[in-house]
């Protein structure tokens, strides 16, 4: 394992956007002595087997996970990456947006949010992006139950469940108990100016969501409104 | 008997009662815009328009997110035709190509706009000279997208397009953003 090491990874079905993400992350800044490289996988089955033979095949510590459609815009985000997870180190995974609950309903998008993503109209206006610094000691982050697929940055590999997920849906709510069933935090930074955009066509297509949402409410239906410290005692318990 | 259904499992449930209607009308959309691009029949295209606003393509749009880029470059198209300006279509063989223009130019504009360095906003400006838009495309796409323009971003367009936008369309565009206008 390459402890000064970020890989990319992405399950990859448009070269247009692909591209764009990574000309993105061309410009981020590396912290000194880090390496960075970048896996894309083409032909994966679904999102778990496409995250589990990248996972396998790098050796770096750090791994961000990330859609072709999102575009990173904190230059330094590496750097405060690092700056999150080294303030502690139980904290196994960070994303960029995340819930304080596991929703009752299983749709994360229905607990309250932590974090920031690039909308066209703020509520209120966001500082200038080439000024703008991340600093963990002040801004902060929030400890949460669910982060959101986009973006979802390790520092421990947990395989990702090809089991019960064989499409493209619910990987991040899974992998996210998993992470604190394993007793690992889930961290959202602050973020005055959001960190990334997710150009997402403004609408997710949820044809097969609602499948892997039952899979999700037979399979953990005691988390289910649920903070993650509710979660930590629940699944303690458990064991 | 109570009636325990949620929310999201009528939703879901109606969704998947719209599945193949959608489909039905995702495939017209994009068939139509393949056939009419190719033989130049923009008339076809214009009825997509109230297709997807009125008819079974609200299906589409209700459900498949990339129909609303789709009707946004069907708006440009129909404003660009009523005025006689180049259309954003030119050049573009088929419907693959329209979106790959589109998408494109987004992308220089927000190349642009996030200034990540040098490099990158003159490749972005150089792309964009070489492949221009009206100032309808480029005023729509920026307020329709995720993209909060500034008065500087603006400027760097007007700059952009001064040698491809005539003396007027440069003075639309300037009242339509706000910025001043040259006398």
């Amino acid at each position: 394992m390459n402890d000064r090491k970020f890989t990319f990874i992405f399950c990859t079905n448009d070269s247009l956007l692909l591209e764009e993400s990574i000309h993105y992350i061309n410009h981020l800044i590396v912290p000194d002595g880090y390496e960075t490289d970048l896996l894309t996988v083409t032909d994966a089955a679904s999102i778990t087997e496409g995250y589990n033979e990248a996972m396998q095949a790098s050796d770096a510590k750090y791994k961000i996970y990330i859609h072709q459609d999102v575009f990173i815009l904190n230059k330094y985000f590496l750097c405060d990456l690092l700056s999150i997870f080294e303030s502690d180190p139980l904290i196994g995974m960070i994303g960029m947006v995340g819930y304080e609950k596991v929703a009752k309903d299983g749709i994360m998008w229905h607990s309250n949010r932590a974090g920031n993503i690039y909308v066209s109209r703020p509520k209120s206006p966001y500082p200038d992006l080439s000024g703008y610094r991340y600093n963990a000691a002040h801004e902060g982050y929030d400890l949460v139950a669910e982060i959101d697929g986009f973006l979802m940055a390790t520092c421990q590999d947990l395989p990702w469940d090809t089991d019960r997920l064989d499409g493209w849906d619910f990987y991040d709510a899974f992998q996210s108990i998993h992470f604190l069933s394993e007793g690992y935090k889930i961290a959202v930074p602050r973020q005055s100016h959001p960190w990334c955009m997710h150009d997402d066509d403004k609408m997710p297509t949820l044809f097969r969501y609602d499948h892997y949402r039952q899979i999700f409410l037979q399979t953990y239906p005691q988390l289910l409104g649920r903070s993650c410290t509710e979660i930590y005692d629940i699944l303690r318990r458990q064991d | 008997m109570m009636n325990t259904e949620t929310r999201p499992d009528a939703y879901f449930r109606q969704m998947k009662l719209d599945y193949d209607a959608t489909q039905n009308s995702y495939r017209h959309i994009l068939t139509t815009m393949e056939n009419a691009l190719a033989s130049g029949d923009y008339n076809t295209l214009w009825e997509l328009i109230p297709y997807i606003e009125e008819g079974e393509g609200q299906l589409a749009f209700q459900y498949i997110g990339k129909t609303q880029r789709l009707l946004r470059i069907l708006n440009i198209l129909r404003l660009e035709d009523h005025y006689r300006k180049p259309l954003f279509c030119q050049d573009c063989s088929g419907a693959d190509a329209l979106w790959e223009k589109y998408m494109l130019t987004l992308f220089a504009f927000r190349r642009i706009l996030f200034r990540l360095s040098e490099e990158s906003q003159e490749e972005a400006a150089v792309w964009l000279r070489n492949h221009p838009v009206s100032h309808f495309a480029a005023y729509i796409m920026v307020q329709g997208e995720l993209i909060i323009p500034g008065q500087a971003f603006y400027e760097t367009l007007a700059q952009i397009y001064s040698q491809t936008w005539s003396d007027t369309d440069m003075q639309q565009f300037l009242a339509m953003t706000g910025l001043p206008q040259s006398t």
